[in-house]
């Protein structure tokens, strides 16, 4: 009869040392499982973040490829205009000869040239961040204004 | 009017067109839309057709037409 008992003793032991083992080792899963459940939202916490940032990226790349546009319609502009300063065509039809013109009046010829020497580097000053003067910004006739970089220099100007 | 002042006037139109009426207060530059080689453009043509000869310095900064008749008078009238 005690071995009877004995064996249902150490049954009932071995059951509660499996019992205590089997919930150990769940807590243990647990544990890990909710570890790696808080690294999963650290995940995407940081892929939204990510996503953020990148939505943000595109916004200042679409608005400077919209600025880098504008300033090519405005560098073709200016490009046309310069164009038609040396070979400009007058109301009859004659074009402009300014080898002609420098024969005649050389001095002149080089005052002028002077001049738009003097407007191109004012426009490099501009283009590397120089601060419009007021001339230059309350510049509306044409006689006022940086012949070379117009469309820079002075933005109230409107072309006839 | 004198024939002087026509022949200007005359090549003024030739030069920069009629869609602007040319008046002696006209500005060459912000009225009828030239530049400052237009100016000495106009200036050769004027020398070449009244056979006179203007130095530089009194044609250097011409901006009204008003201003140009003056100088070109003084020459044809000496």
């Amino acid at each position: 009869m005690w071995k009877v008992k004995l064996f249902f003793l150490v049954f009932a032991l071995v059951g509660g040392m499996g019992g205590i083992f089997y919930v150990k080792n769940l807590q243990s899963q647990l544990q890990i499982s909710e570890m790696n459940n808080a690294k999963l939202n650290e995940g995407i916490e940081l892929q939204k973040e990510l996503l953020i940032q990148k939505e943000n990226d595109f916004k200042a790349i679409t608005e400077a490829n919209n600025n880098l546009l504008e300033t090519n319609t405005q560098l073709q502009a200016d490009n046309r205009a310069l164009d038609q300063k040396f070979n400009k065509i007058n109301a009859s039809g004659k074009q402009r000869d300014i080898g002609n013109l420098a024969v005649q009046k050389p001095r002149s010829v080089e005052s002028i040239l002077n001049k738009q020497a003097v407007e191109r580097t004012r426009c490099f000053e501009i283009a590397q961040g120089s601060p419009l003067t007021e001339d230059e910004i309350n510049a509306t006739k044409k006689s006022q204004i940086n012949s070379e970089c117009t469309s820079q220099a002075n933005p109230n100007y409107v072309g006839y | 009017m004198t024939e002087t002042y026509k022949v200007i006037i005359d090549i003024l139109e030739k030069h920069f067109g009629t869609d602007t009426q040319i008046t002696d207060q006209s500005h060459m530059i912000d009225d009828l839309n030239g530049d400052d080689f237009d100016v000495v453009d106009v200036v050769c043509q004027i020398e070449e057709a009244l056979e006179i000869s203007i130095p530089e310095e009194e044609t250097m900064g011409l901006q009204t037409v008003q201003e140009l008749i003056s100088v070109v008078s003084a020459h044809v009238e000496s």
